[in-house]
């Protein structure tokens, strides 16, 4: 690839890109988020038309203008939100879209061989007759890797593929990578995660904001030179003074139990305080009941077992408006679908759940105070930071980092004694990331207890005065937050 | 600036649609041998060329006006009710027992008889929502399966209950129940009075309370609606007896006003019209007012310009429906990335500087 | 014996029209595309199923003509959802108020205000040679109008279509995962706007059946309600063909029960009895409950270069 840029809008999200993958190699790219990895890899599979540059495939050039002609040049992508269709079957789901068979009907046991001699080839093990919602996510990897091959792909396009795994996953993984280069063929490895960037790249290149920093050979360097380069600065220690709260907690879980047979979905006997004036945090990997537990903990879902308390006092009343006049605020994980209500007004999603007290109504409610809305979110987007043209711009336009300082400067002006924050600074760039993290730690010097749930593992370290780990469903352990155990942290992560 | 850009669109698709639509109606006009200005003018003086044709206008309007906010009151809180006619004649239909059969005439008849109305309406209402919200079911279906089934009732009504003699329809309201015009000379009752109170009281309501404010947010997200504590299913639940209450009080008030019995064909059509005018009116209690009372001048328009010029009237309906395809489509195409960034090259980037002003 | 043979008799010929359009909506959410204007759909192709065959004589020309007109006036569908990403219900709601409004137009242009009732001569039934001897099933099954053999054998088309083709997969992957269909190859967009020329032509069809097939005169409310009943039945049939045809089939029960028992009356007022399809409908949803099992990305708008 060479010279790529995309432009959204006013927006480069890659400029001036080059990329060159060699046969047999694995090849990282390697960058934080926002850094353009993902839109570089959907212009080389033909999602996006780059808006300059050229992709030249074993020295051709050659223009991809859809999905198709990328498959049918042989690259291959595993998107890190898979694209199975969950209500087929492994096996359908691999002969979809099917180019390379022909006639009207499925041949289902031409097919099941074909498929079956490249799963023994690559070690590939999967069930074809099982539904894909009846399989383990590493095994779904595994479908979309055979999917690819299957497809034909030469070169495979492997994105953040061991972000939902667990160690021993990881490894199968790759195993299976090595086997690929093996045969000959080539592996784009998209990753953030150093340890196994260092472990499996033959070369890496670096991207940040969507330019090409360098690429690298593997032998050539090392993690902190990587590291470093990624960020644009060294690598440091936490920003933030660590505490240790002696005062009175604000939240009590105990022995809480939520869908627990669920792997993915599910609490397992969950016990856990917040203190007032400390953030705990919640790290694991994604999709090891943190979901369940931040809907737990501001009344979306009731528990089946277990019970939970705010100050000392047990909760009867499962609703979130029972738990908001508890004090509870929530920054969710999806802003968009959870925490605003997009076609309204930033103003009005500022006053979403206040319209009723005397600051902004007349009358119990009964007529708004416009003025004094205006005027009130005025002051609040001064005071969050929030870039917009006007207060009553929907506040669906707003980029992901002023909607999430709406949604936080409506939580944290509520005067909570108890924050739940999901997933905070997901898809933020630095600045508004700095931002939140700034916001919560005065909220806490402030007496705030938060519930901080990441799978952003450095916020986690950066953020929390303690941590626990939570995997399947449970809690692996608990770790302070000042000077941190990393290794052991990691491990509890993988479930040991 | 923002507010005034979001009307100016708002405002800018009905009133093209409308254009539009009647540049088709013209084609057709000459299509069908006739002079479309001449036809127009016919058609526009038809609807308000006199005191008696404006009266007439608004009388017509009056029942539509009632439906139409009966749709835009449900899909402000994100629920389709399509059953605006089922409410509208069931409120008709209790109405017509209390002026019939309870013996009393006069005000409070008729006041009874509103009453009667909105609470059968409401009640007619109350299905589909309880439907919804217990057995998370599609309320749109629901709600038209009423409908015939309204529709039916009435049916028994006017060849069997109440029927009047010989002729399969009721007797006729006594005329000390009957709501009286406003304005001699002109067609137009109590009825739109009524009708203009509630569209006013539902803008106050959605616009200027906390709990229309919450009403709005469910509607346009349910989800975040409920993490930020408001009770979503109460609030579809209301939004469905309230919108049914409205559509029932129009029957009621129809009944009293202008049709006087129940009929083969009694508010036919009035409830899809309903969700019609609620849409291209934005859903905005006013706007969808006046857009009720030019679905009637057309209404009314067209048999004046059918007198003058052998233009069938049913070509206004063609314009009302083509009214209805353009502006949703056109509401659509606004939305669209595409056409800001098209709309950002050809009037350039104004207003759209980060920062933000007092 | 003579009135569950009638009976049944006349379920068949009622489930028939339901069966084109519910097929009509299950190939379009099959593909994401929630239609509720199949109704109006429906409409047109009445009108113009019953004027065509008024003109030409042929049922079949005017058959041919519904389907032409159902796909003409859900390309407006189609270019709004797909194209524009309006939202699909309330597009399709358009639809229900334009298409009928055209239909009625079309109509009072042709036949004028206050002419007669127009008649056709009805599509004749075509008995299959030796099996409409078999006793009772014969009749029931083998001696109907050509329509009838032609909807039962889509059903068994739609049933082998999604369960055995590669066609029918990579047509059903757009319903439930666009994007991963895309990722594959398959032209998302193309799919859908074939699904609204399919959804089109059957409904177009299941309105020219009930004027050319089932009643010989045009009025405008012919359709009654079924467009909104098909609807229902691909929700009581879980979107699969089999069952699709089971719902009609029950449909068309409660409608064929309902002539019967106005003729048998009992003293009630005739209306009670019109009620029970719909009733029914009500039921039955309300019975079945909310359990999701319809098409995943039904009802969302697909953009490709989405962030």
């Amino acid at each position: 690839m060479e010279h790529i840029s995309k432009r959204f809008g006013d927006f480069y999200a890659n400029r001036d890109v080059d990329l060159s993958v060699a046969r047999g190699e694995v090849h990282t790219l390697l960058g934080e988020n926002g850094a353009g990895k993902s839109t570089l890899m959907n212009i080389l599979i033909g999602l996006y038309q780059p808006t300059e540059g050229k992709i030249f495939l074993n020295g051709k050039e050659v223009r991809i203008e859809s999905p198709s002609q990328a498959v049918a040049l042989g690259i291959g992508m595993v998107y890190q939100h898979f694209m199975l269709v969950e209500a087929m079957t492994v096996f359908e789901n691999i002969i979809l879209g099917g180019r390379n068979s022909s006639g009207i009907f499925i041949d289902r046991e031409a097919r099941r061989k074909e498929i079956l001699e490249l799963s023994e080839r690559y070690g590939l093990d999967v069930e074809l007759d099982k539904l894909i919602t009846e399989i383990s996510v590493g095994a779904q990897q595994r479908v979309e890797i055979l999917k690819a091959l299957y497809h034909g792909a030469e070169l495979l396009i492997l994105d953040e593929p061991s972000a939902a795994l667990t160690d021993i996953e990881v490894e199968g993984l790759f195993a299976i990578m090595r086997k690929l280069i093996g045969e000959g063929k080539s592996i784009i490895f998209i990753s953030h995660k150093m340890r196994e960037v260092l472990h499996i790249s033959d070369r890496i290149t670096i991207l940040r904001a969507g330019q090409v920093v360098t690429t690298v050979d593997r032998a050539e360097t090392d993690g902190q030179a990587l590291a470093s380069m990624m960020i644009g600065r060294e690598l440091s220690g936490s920003h933030y003074e660590k505490r240790v709260s002696k005062d009175r907690p604000v939240v009590r879980l105990d022995r809480v139990d939520y869908d627990k047979a669920s792997k993915h979905n599910g609490l397992n006997g969950v016990s856990l305080e917040v203190r007032q004036g400390e953030i705990v945090g919640i790290a694991g990997v994604d999709g090891n009941g943190q979901t369940q537990l931040a809907q737990l903990v501001t009344g979306v879902i009731a528990p089946q077992s277990g019970a939970i308390s705010f100050d000392e006092k047990h909760v009867a009343v499962f609703d979130p408006s029972a738990f908001i006049e508890s004090g509870v605020a929530h920054v969710p994980e999806d802003r968009n679908l959870q925490g605003l209500i997009g076609s309204m007004s930033v103003a009005d999603n500022l006053v979403l759940k206040s319209t009723g007290t005397s600051a902004f109504s007349k009358w119990r409610g009964l007529l708004l105070k416009k003025n004094a809305i205006g005027d009130y979110s005025r002051k609040m987007a001064q005071r969050y930071d929030i870039r917009c043209t006007s207060v009553d711009q929907d506040v669906r336009s707003l980029s992901g980092g002023n909607q999430q300082k709406v949604i936080l400067a409506r939580e944290l002006e509520s005067d909570p004694s108890l924050l739940v924050a999901a997933h905070p600074t997901r898809g933020l760039d630095i600045g508004a990331t700095r931002f939140v993290h700034d916001q919560m730690i005065a909220a806490r010097d402030r007496g705030v207890g938060i519930l901080l749930i990441s799978a952003d593992f450095d916020e986690i370290l950066e953020m929390s005065d303690r941590i626990l780990v939570i995997f399947e469903g449970q809690i692996m352990g608990e770790f302070s937050g000042e000077n941190p155990p990393i290794e052991e942290i990691s491990l509890a992560m993988t479930g040991r | 600036m923002e507010k005034l850009k979001r009307s100016l669109t708002a405002f800018i698709v009905p009133v093209l649609s409308i254009l539009l639509a009647f540049a088709i109606g013209a084609v057709i006009m000459a299509l069908l041998g006739a002079s479309p200005v001449q036809a127009l003018q016919y058609l526009l003086k038809g609807a308000f060329g006199s005191r008696a044709n404006i009266g007439t206008t608004l009388s017509r309007a009056t029942p539509l006006m009632f439906t139409a906010l009966c749709a835009c009151f449900a899909y402000k809180c994100g629920v389709f009710n399509l059953g605006g006619e089922g409410q509208f004649i069931i409120g008709s239909v209790a109405a017509c027992y209390v002026a019939l059969r309870s013996g009393i005439t006069g005000p409070a008849a008729a006041i009874l008889c509103l009453i009667a109305g909105a609470l059968a309406g409401g009640l007619w209402g109350a299905v589909p929502g309880a439907l919804k919200i217990t057995r998370g079911q599609n309320e749109m279906i629901i709600s038209i399966m009423l409908n015939y089934v309204a529709t039916l009732f009435m049916g028994v009504v006017y060849t069997n209950w109440l029927r009047d003699a010989s002729v399969p329809q009721t007797e006729a309201v006594p005329e000390a129940t009957q709501l009286p015009r406003v304005v001699t000379g002109m067609r137009f009752t109590w009825a739109l009075v009524i009708a203009v109170a509630v569209g006013l009281l539902l803008y106050y309501f959605l616009f200027w309370t906390s709990t229309g404010f919450k009403l709005r947010a469910v509607g346009f997200n349910m989800t975040a609606s409920r993490f930020n504590g408001f009770p979503i299913k109460r609030y579809i639940l209301t939004s469905f007896i309230v919108s049914g209450a409205i559509a029932g009080l129009g029957g009621a008030a129809e009944l009293l006003g202008t049709q006087l019995r129940l009929i083969n064909g009694f508010g036919a059509g009035y409830g899809f019209d309903g969700v019609a005018m609620a849409l291209i009116g934005q859903l905005h209690p006013i706007a969808t007012m006046l857009v009720a009372v030019f679905f009637a001048a057309l209404r009314t328009g067209s048999t004046t310009m059918q007198a003058a010029t052998g233009v069938p009237t049913s070509v206004s309906d063609i314009i009302q429906a083509l009214v209805i395809v353009f502006s949703v489509a056109g509401m659509a195409l606004v939305k669209l990335p595409e056409f800001e960034a098209f709309r950002l090259r050809v009037f350039g980037k104004r207003g759209r500087k980060e920062g933000v002003k007092a | 014996m003579s009135f569950v043979s009638n009976l049944l008799l006349a379920t068949v010929r009622m489930a028939v029209p339901l069966l084109f359009i519910a097929l009509a909506e299950l190939y379009s959410e099959r593909a994401g595309m929630v239609n509720i204007g199949l109704e109006g759909l429906a409409a047109i192709g009445s009108l113009v199923g019953f004027l065509v065959c008024f003109i030409s004589g042929s049922t079949w020309l005017g058959i041919l003509c519904g389907a032409l007109a159902g796909i003409a006036v859900n390309m407006i569908y189609a270019v709004a959802t797909v194209s524009l990403c309006a939202d699909h219900t309330v597009y399709g709601m358009a639809m229900n108020i334009f298409a009928p409004a055209l239909a009625s137009f079309i109509y009072r242009v042709y036949f004028g205000a206050g002419s007669d009732l127009s008649q056709i001569e009805l599509m004749r039934g075509i008995g299959l040679p030796v099996l409409k001897d078999i006793p009772f099933l014969g009749d029931l099954l083998f001696n109907q109008t050509p329509m009838v053999y032609i909807a039962f054998a889509l059903v068994a088309f739609t049933v082998v279509f999604f369960n055995k083709t590669r066609a029918g997969l990579n047509y059903k992957s757009v319903g439930e995962h666009p994007k991963a269909a895309a990722t594959l190859g398959i032209d998302v967009i193309r799919v859908k706007y074939l699904a609204c020329v399919i959804c089109g032509a059957l409904a177009g069809i299941g309105g020219a059946y009930l004027t050319t097939c089932y009643s010989n005169t045009y009025s405008e409310g012919t359709v009654a309600g079924r467009g909104f009943i098909a609807l229902a039945a691909v929700i009581f049939g879980r979107w699969s063909g089999g069952g699709v045809l089971l719902a009609c089939l029950f449909f068309g029960f409660c409608d064929a029960l309902q002539i019967r028992l106005q003729v048998a009356s009992f003293g009630l007022p005739y209306q009670f009895f019109q009620m029970i399809p719909y009733l029914a409908t009500i039921v039955v949803l309300a019975a079945i409950g909310a359990k999701k099992a319809g098409p995943k990305a039904s009802g969302k708008p697909y953009r490709r270069e989405e962030r």
